[in-house]
């Protein structure tokens, strides 16, 4: 690690973020501070450091006085340390030299009506930043190969979408499915709200072109067991769940598109105690008929009662908060539908979501056709009885301010989509994050909902949040576009922030090697005694292995000891000379 | 397809022409981003937060701005406008028409000595007209390119700015300028525009000072907008103590001819009320809706944080009608509310009307001069829902982002990278 | 990095009364992106914490909270992913092992152990990151300075 050997040239750029900062935080007196800790060069205060003119401001500020350093005090780097790491390095610096302090959503944002003591906190942070910029050290700029490879996660319509784009792109593409047949939720549906279609008529032809096609390999019934490596290298063991043979392949990027599962809403309107009484999503798989018989007894059914958000939009109840987004829709097409064959049909909602291309149509459609909509309160759900095989239902109708009954022959519950039941498993294998819904976290919520915080590994449809098919088809072939976005390019560049072994220092205690969860560190044998060293391509840059060290022989690059150290001494224990101006 | 053609054209630089682009662009293939206003960004741009997280959208934005400006495959002309296409999937041959910014953008630095200088100011569209800009300027700090750009309609021709430019980058007598572009697939991208909320005469908008509309709202809560983010009435300049929220206005409405969903408002105007609470903790904040569409990932538990949380208040019922006082330009919401079936009366001094989302203007002549097809309500049409919720009636053409219907950011992205996906298989089937 | 160094100044707010310092080490997945996502959501908390970015949980060695307990920290807060949510698989695991023999040594030291906390907090658990805070800030608060178990 050279080149940075010599005094540090710190550069400072607190950011006023417009109000987002400024509004709470003095900015102007944490950037004075900031100019008389020792090591700052320059120091100043700017509207946007993101904008245009900031970075140039940083540039220019480099050159002008030949910083080597630089630390912006402005959002969270979650946000924009990739924007400044790239103006730092394109001003000459190596991109490692640079740190960022938070002061906006760990500051400003938080401690909106104390402003002397958040600019207090911003000045402590600015004051620790600069302490460990004053230690950060060059570090290389590795690239590796991104294998011609996309493994698919998930053979619903997401899956088999994302593997014929790729397929089609001229890529190779490694479909894995749990069940014995492609599909997905989709195939099982006779009726396809909202469409005409049925899910056989969209699905079929989609599972022919991905069967037909030679760069799409298909494993149905097998599950991926383990997965390691990095983004454009990854390994992947496949286990096939009939004959439990395990065969391992090798990709570049993986997409996990394991959907949704309908919730069994167990305990919600007598749901288990007639056979009456079903989801939308065991409605949508009865098969076509003229007219809907009842389940018990094969009677015509004459009236129908559809509930909507049961097991969503339950606030308190964990992985039950969110709306499903599908079900308002595909109940206002499954009423319309079911009018022409009984007699009544009601539907009782809190909202109606009715939100997409063409489903206003389908609820202005239903009540046409004198389907009838009845709003309960948040907080007072219905009341579905059972007895003697008869079904009552009563309900506050808030809108008429009424308290209203009703004898269907079937309840419809628009029941939640939330996440498989292996869903954890699946999280756990590839290092995704999940939110309050269940589903897997994006990279970012809105500019990247399609990429996740492990690199190379992509989310589409309903693994990514409750959504129709519709939308799962478009995330797929966006997604598609970001695996074949790495593969075309053919290499990708990674982080060099690996830990490295300091040969003298080893006692060949093997503790890092228990520590290690990804293999990364082994046993020299060749030496005498043996000493540990890290495959820096294995390692994912965690540093529990330097942590564990007890002859603090692990460096864990970009996050050493001694970087750490010298944050909380400039936090606790700030010498007189470096407590600054503040 | 020849090497010439295995390129795209990108109509549209907002957020979802823009992730098309750099997702092709990042595959190899060369880009023409082409935007007819002086900068890309689109109305997210325009925005002060985002829904659900409460991320500043330019925070957010302006990484992808700098990443398109920077990209070796990208080609980005701004002031531009589709004039023809001729030809077929593969070889189409597109005709532009550069519209004269009066300044050469190889040699404008960007540093604003000449808006300095210039005279002349005028209502800032960017800031949906409550601002002032100059007649040379550029709409908003981070617009990229980073040119400025010359107002030729409120220009005096008095040359301060030409002679004030150190590199002599203003050229006054500039002229439109076509070329033709030979790209073997287009995508459309076109956005959207918000209703006029004027054609609801009983809401007051444009009578009354204090009733503005969302977007209104957004630039007055921005700290780079007219007031620089502090939230004031237009008629007194005061602090609003209670904000009323009005929705479905120019959406859901069969006689005004937008019978569909706008998708967004009801999110946009939650996250409204809870700026305004973050600007005024003590202010109280009424929101009358129809039905509140929180749909999105994370979007329901956001709606129940503004009613726990931030105590804002929702009144489901349609707004009859807001009054004016006679004096003090307080107003009136006029509402039945649905949920006790009362007509109640409830007085505000800030109105903010949540307008529908329409089809972007000049939708008709460009669908016209490529061949597609237009929905009942003036959307690009899509071949189908499910094998092609991106694609149009013409092979080779693509769409994305609000141009086929409203959509939020997040739904935007995600079809800008498919529409990109779509139209790669297109330019790798050819000869690159 | 000397002990010597306890001439710490004492932080004290406008009013003049004594602030605890709480030393705060997040995980870059969980805990840091909830206590972004706290910032985002406008949660209000006490200033008192100053977090420092750690990849994982399981790069915190004892020895960085003894040494900020030495320099004159009131309070030490690790935050990470939940158990089984790491996302280094186990790193956050290594850090609990380790945490129970950390408490022993600081309580032989004489520093009451409830000035430290571990605790969990995933990326979209801004409340619980906050809760956190405020929690060690206030228990420490009751405590009083740490000079009086040090010296």
């Amino acid at each position: 690690m050279s080149g940075t050997e010599d005094e540090p040239r710190i550069g400072v750029f607190v950011c006023h973020c417009g109000h987002n900062i400024a509004g709470t935080v003095d900015v102007e007196a944490v950037a004075h501070m900031a100019s008389n800790l020792p090591g700052v060069a320059f120091a100043a205060d700017e509207m946007f450091m993101c904008s245009d003119a900031g970075q140039t401001l940083i540039k220019e500020k480099i050159k002008e006085h030949n910083l080597n350093r630089v630390v912006v005090a402005s959002c969270s780097p979650r946000m924009h340390e990739p924007t400044f790491r790239r103006v730092v390095e394109e001003a000459g610096l190596n991109r490692y030299l640079f740190d960022q302090v938070n002061l906006r959503e760990h500051v400003s944002w938080c401690h909106m009506r104390e402003p002397e003591l958040a600019t207090e906190k911003a000045i402590d942070l600015v004051r620790m930043s600069v302490a460990r910029a004053s230690k950060l050290q060059n570090l290389p700029i590795k690239k590796v190969n991104v294998l011609p490879t996309t493994l698919v996660v998930g053979g619903g319509i997401a899956g088999l979408r994302a593997s014929l784009d790729i397929a089609d792109r001229g890529f190779d593409v490694l479909l894995v499915e749990k069940t014995p047949k492609l599909g997905g939720n989709v195939a099982k549906w006779t009726h396809l709200f909202p469409s005409d279609e049925t899910g056989a008529d969209i699905i079929k032809p989609l599972i022919r072109d991905v069967k037909k096609n030679k760069r799409i390999k298909i494993l149905t019934e097998s599950k991926v067991s383990e997965f390691d490596g990095y983004i454009g290298n990854f390994g992947v063991t496949v286990k096939n769940l009939k004959t439990e043979k395990e065969e391992r392949y090798e990709v570049g990027a993986v997409i996990v598109t394991t959907g949704f599962e309908p919730f069994k809403p167990v305990g919600y309107y007598s749901y288990g105690e007639s056979p009456d009484i079903l989801t939308l999503a065991e409605l949508q798989e009865l098969p076509r008929s003229e007219q809907l018989l009842k389940i018990s007894n094969g009677k015509p059914v004459k009236k129908v009662v559809f509930i909507g958000c049961v097991g969503s939009r339950q606030p308190g109840v964990k992985g039950h908060e969110h709306c499903s987004r599908h079900c308002c829709s595909a109940t206002a097409k499954a009423a319309a539908d079911l009018r022409d064959r009984v007699d009544e049909v009601l539907v009782l909602y809190q909202d109606i979501r009715t939100y997409g291309k063409g489903h206003e149509e389908f609820h202005r459609m239903a009540r046409q056709k004198h389907v009838i909509y009845s709003k309960f309160p948040q907080n007072e759900y219905p009341d579905v009885i059972v007895k003697k095989s008869k079904i009552t239902i009563k309900w506050r109708d808030v809108l008429a301010d009424e308290d209203l009954e009703f004898e269907p022959d079937m309840v419809v519950l628009a029941s939640a989509m939330i996440p498989p039941e292996d869903v954890e498993e699946t999280s756990h294998l590839f290092s995704l994050t999940r939110s309050g819904d269940g589903f897997f976290n994006p990279e970012h919520i809105k500019l990247a909902p399609l990429t996740t915080h492990t690199a190379g590994v992509m989310i589409a449809g309903a693994a990514q949040a409750a959504k129709n098919a519709s939308e799962s088809v478009i995330d797929a072939s966006g997604a598609a576009a970001k695996a074949v976005g790495l593969m075309a390019q053919g290499e990708v560049e990674i982080e060099s922030t690996v830990s490295h072994v300091i040969p003298e220092l080893c006692s060949s205690c093997h503790t890092c090697l228990t520590a290690c969860a990804y293999n990364a560190i082994s046993m020299d044998e060749t030496k005498d005694p043996p000493i540990a060293v890290v495959t820096e391509a294995k390692c994912h840059g965690c540093g529990t292995c330097a942590a564990a060290c007890p002859s603090s022989a692990i460096v864990m690059y970009h996050s050493t000891d001694d970087q750490i150290l010298t944050m909380v001494e400039a936090f606790l224990c700030p010498s007189p000379s470096i407590q600054g101006g503040g | 397809m020849s090497k010439e053609t295995a390129r795209a054209l990108v109509v549209g630089g907002g957020v979802a022409g823009m992730q098309a682009a750099l997702d092709i662009a990042n595959q190899g293939f060369k880009v023409y981003l082409v935007e007819r206003s002086p900068s890309i960004g689109g109305r997210m741009a325009m925005l002060d937060k985002t829904f659900p997280t409460l991320d500043c959208s330019a925070c957010i934005l302006t990484p992808k701005l700098s990443e398109i400006a920077r990209h070796p495959n990208i080609r980005l002309m701004t002031c531009a406008e589709v004039g023809s296409v001729t030809g077929s999937a593969g070889n189409f041959r597109v005709k532009l028409r550069r519209k004269a910014r009066f300044v050469r953008e190889n040699l404008c630095s960007g540093c604003g000595a000449c808006s300095a200088e210039c005279p002349v100011e005028v209502a800032n569209e960017f800031d949906q007209g409550l601002g002032f800009r100059k007649a040379i300027y550029t709409p908003f700090p981070q617009a990229t390119p980073n040119v400025y750009t010359v107002d030729k309609e409120n220009c005096i021709d008095c040359s301060r700015c030409v002679k004030v430019c150190e590199r002599n980058a203003i050229d006054l007598e500039m002229k439109d300028s076509f070329v033709n572009l030979d790209v073997g697939t287009i995508i459309i991208a076109t956005g959207f525009e918000l209703f006029d909320v004027s054609r609801y005469p009983r809401l007051g908008y444009g009578q009354y000072p204090n009733v503005i509309h969302a977007m209104e709202f957004e630039r007055l809560i921005n700290a780079a907008g007219p007031t620089h983010g502090h939230l004031i009435r237009l008629s007194d300049g005061k602090k609003p103590k209670s904000i009323g929220f009005i929705q479905c206005v120019g959406a859901r409405d069969v006689q005004k001819g937008v019978p569909y969903c706008s998708r967004v408002c009801c999110m946009y105007s939650i996250k409204n009320a809870v700026m305004a609470l973050e600007h005024n903790p003590e202010a109280e904040v009424w929101v009358y809706y129809a039905d509140i569409r929180a749909f999105g990932k994370g979007f329901e538990e956001f709606y129940e944080m503004a009613k726990s949380r931030f105590g804002v208040r929702f009144v489901r019922g349609r707004v009859a009608e807001v009054m004016e006082g006679k004096s003090s330009h307080d107003l009136v919401v006029k509402v039945e509310d649905t949920a006790t079936s009362k007509l109640r009366l409830i007085e505000h001094d800030l109105v903010v009307i949540s307008p529908g989302v329409i089809p972007s203007s000049g939708m008709d002549t460009m669908a016209k001069k490529i061949g597609i097809d237009q929905t009942n309500d003036g959307y690009i049409e899509i071949s189908h829902t499910f094998f092609g919720p991106t694609i149009t009636k013409i092979p080779g053409v693509f769409v994305c982002g609000c141009a086929d219907g409203p959509k939020d950011i997040p739904d935007s992205v995600s079809a800008g990278s498919a529409a990109a996906m779509k139209a790669t298989i297109i330019l790798s089937s050819g000869g690159t | 990095m000397t002990s010597t160094s306890l001439s710490t100044t004492e932080t004290v707010d406008s009013q003049g009364e004594w602030e605890p310092k709480i030393m705060a080490f997040c995980c870059n997945w969980c805990s840091y992106a909830g206590a972004d996502l706290a910032g985002t959501s406008r949660i209000q908390y006490p200033t008192n914490a100053r977090i420092l970015r750690v990849n994982c949980t399981g790069r915190i060695s004892p020895e960085f909270i003894l040494a900020a307990l030495n320099m004159g920290a009131d309070g030490v807060l690790v935050s990470g992913c939940h158990p089984g949510d790491c996302h280094y698989t186990s790193g956050n695991l290594k850090a609990r092992a380790r945490w129970a023999l950390m408490e022993t040594a600081i309580e032989q030291a004489g520093v009451d152990p409830r000035r430290v906390r571990l605790q969990w907090a995933s990326a979209s658990e801004a409340q619980v990151f906050a809760d956190g805070v405020r929690t060690l800030t206030e228990q420490v608060r009751k405590l009083g300075p740490i000079r009086r178990e040090w010296v």
